[in-house]
């Protein structure tokens, strides 16, 4: 209020009553209030319809989601209601009577009349005049007034109000809607991982990842969600899937089918086995939860892909030297969510080492001028194996994903390293990473020929090297251990270097790791110096085991 | 890591039984040991642990099961094994010195008849 100017309920005359409407209006027009937040701007608004209008309370209270109970969010002169946190069902009560029938509500004797709020009666309120917090003709909420002594509100006074709760209900609006694509952003940000090559905080050994996620250019934020994970030994999921609906209903579906995935994945269902089970927990979360979705298992041991897929586009297998192409299942099943009878199969493909896998979200294909087959084919022939992921995943973003875009696209690419002659690596000083290692020389040792009791033994020989390297590092800070495996003339031999101090072995077994090494392989050799400690394993392979 | 190995426990009044899927290391054996510890009450006289479906062994798992036995037998309690012969398993356990030690059978059901 501008100081100097007359209070327009105290004087008189129609000059003045004329000046009070337009400073009036000016108050709650204000443009400055723009810059408030919604919180600020509420009690700003509370604060100066109260001193236009005289009153003695001023209350906002706005509808829950469903559209069933208005919660108090502001007040002045009855600050309880907010404190208390008052929930006033649609249709009960004063201001429940305005959310229902939509229009200005005017109460003169409070006493006798349908008033379901307490603290209403308890703070000796006479008369009230609400009005419906409207946007384009949905009720946000309501905005009421209160006075100690009984007074009747003019029509003048009542659209005046409107007024204010009109300029309420858009910055609520406003609000709401950055909220919930702030909280939206936020929840998939945290249900898609940072970086999908690690795993329980551990980099994949045997399997590259790379993924994109490019969310829609103005929409709200769509469903599209995608995830990685280690099922145990050599084997790791691949999913992507696409949930219906956008914001925050969708990114809640998603964080449950994200959960849900996993749990029955770690449990060692079959792809079509978790897949039945994930719908029949989404059948039961409402119609609300439908979502298509890829499921792979890729086996890096195997040289196998096994996969279900419910509703969603093919992935495309990208080989060295053949022409990409899609797999496509004999019976892709139905969406997750539609039905609780739904009935998934899975098929195992061969995934050989320097194949890729590339899973994607329809928006990738799909645009609004030509026809999925169109946009399919464009993958296709785009999508070649050279270069690594990384540069794959540029590629097709570059080329297939437009600037403008009307939906999410989401890329998840999974590729195996062809196996190299000489294997050689640098390892953190980790329990964590022994499997890893494991894995590794797995797959190694069985490209070199090796039978499964070969396999093995070696592998164990090598584990009990490695799980020494790993006891060294008992010193503070990163510590790691170096792996170096090799194979001429029918002799595999690995050397594993650490730069710990050796520590001789304690306790009634610890002397087993090295007497299982020498046991397993045909020469051990273990060497300390001041630098660290070097165990060198050779076995011929195609002998009787030592 | 957790996802490595998985027990399955059929807690019994005298004579539980566990079996170890997946992988045991140095990275998950404090673990698993705790699961087959939490088996044994005071009314337990034995504890089968069948490593039918365990897929790695090494030193770590096996001093687990040297130092479960030891606790064992201080109470009078019993563990033995159940480990298919000629496996990658029963080779470890051999090389390690286990069986002889451990009574280890080749079947669950030759475990538990012991204790008919």
């Amino acid at each position: 209020m501008i100081a100097g100017m007359s209070n327009p309920s105290a004087s008189g005359g129609p000059p003045d009553a004329d000046r009070g409407r337009l400073e009036a209006l000016e108050r709650i027009t204000d443009a400055a209030l723009a810059s408030l937040s919604a919180e600020q701007l509420l009690r700003e608004l509370l604060l100066r319809i109260s001193e236009i209008l005289n009153s003695d309370t001023a209350a906002i209270l706005l509808l829950d989601e469903e559209g069933l109970l208005l919660h108090a969010r502001a007040a002045k002169g009855i600050e309880e209601e907010v404190e208390q946190g008052v929930k006033i069902p649609v249709g009960r009560g004063f201001a429940g009577r305005v959310a229902a029938e939509r229009r200005a509500v005017f109460i003169e004797d409070v006493d006798h009349s349908d008033v379901l709020n307490p603290i209403l009666r308890q703070k000796g309120i006479r008369s009230l005049l609400g009005v419906p917090l409207l946007v384009e003709d949905r009720v946000l909420g309501v905005l009421h007034i209160g006075s100690l002594v009984p007074r009747r509100f003019t029509t003048e006074e009542a659209a005046l109000l409107q007024l204010a709760a009109d300029r309420a209900a858009i910055a609520i609006e406003h609000a709401t809607l950055t909220e919930q694509r702030q909280l939206a952003e936020l929840l998939q940000r945290r249900l898609l991982p940072t970086d999908v090559s690690i795993t329980g905080g551990l980099r994949l050994a045997t399997l590259q990842l790379a993924s994109r996620y490019l969310p829609a250019s103005h929409e709200s934020l769509g469903g599209d969600w995608y995830d990685a994970f280690t099922i145990g030994a050599g084997q790791i999921v691949v999913a992507i899937g696409d949930v219906v609906g956008h914001g925050v209903p969708a990114a809640a579906v998603m964080a449950q089918l994200r959960t849900a995935l996993r749990a029955y994945a770690v449990e060692g269902h079959s792809p079509e086995r978790v897949l039945e089970l994930v719908n029949r927990l989404m059948t039961g979360i409402g119609p609300r939860a439908m979502t298509t979705l890829v499921y792979a298992v890729i086996d890096t041991e195997q040289s196998t892909l096994q996969m279900a897929v419910a509703g969603h586009p093919p992935p495309l297998l990208i080989s060295p030297g053949e022409e990409s192409r899609f797999l496509e299942l004999e019976a892709v099943g139905i969406p997750l969510g539609v039905s609780e009878l739904a009935r998934y199969e899975s098929q195992t493909f061969a995934f050989e080492p320097g194949t890729t896998l590339l899973l994607y979200t329809d928006g990738l294909v799909e645009t609004r001028t030509e026809s999925i087959d169109a946009g399919l084919e464009r993958l296709r022939t785009l999508a070649t194996a050279n270069g690594n992921l990384e540069t794959l995943c540029g590629k097709i973003v570059a080329q297939l994903v437009p600037r403008e875009r009307h939906d999410d696209v989401a890329l998840l690419a999974a590729h195996v390293e062809p196996v190299p002659e000489r294997l050689s690596g640098r390892w953190p000083a980790e329990r964590t990473v022994l499997a890893n290692v494991r894995q590794l020389l797995r797959r190694w040792l069985e490209a070199r020929g090796a039978n499964a009791d070969e396999i093995y033994d070696i592998v164990v020989a090598c584990q009990e090297a490695c799980a020494n390297a790993v006891e060294h590092a008992y010193r503070p800070g990163r510590h790691w251990f170096e792996l170096d495996a090799a194979y001429d003339d029918g002799r595999v031999r690995v050397t594993i270097r650490d730069r710990g101090q050796w520590r001789p072995p304690r306790g009634t077994h610890r002397g087993r790791g090295v007497m299982m090494m020498r046991g397993l392989m045909d020469s051990v050799q273990i060497d300390h110096t001041a630098g660290g400690t070097s165990v060198v394993l050779e076995r011929r392979l195609g002998a009787q085991a030592a | 890591m957790s996802l490595l190995a998985r027990v399955i426990e059929e807690p019994g009044d005298a004579v539980s039984v566990a079996a170890v899927e997946g992988e045991i290391d140095a990275s998950n054996v404090q673990e698993v040991g705790a699961r087959l510890r939490a088996l044994m009450t005071n009314q337990s006289t034995a504890l089968i642990v069948d490593l039918t479906d365990t897929r790695y062994l090494d030193s770590a798992g096996i001093n687990m099961l040297f130092e479960l036995s030891g606790e064992l037998t201080d109470r009078q309690q019993r563990l033995q094994l159940v480990v298919p012969s000629a496996t990658p398993i029963q080779r470890m356990l051999t090389i390690a010195g286990l069986v002889g030690t451990i009574p280890t059978h080749e079947t669950r059901a030759a475990a538990i008849a012991q204790h008919a």
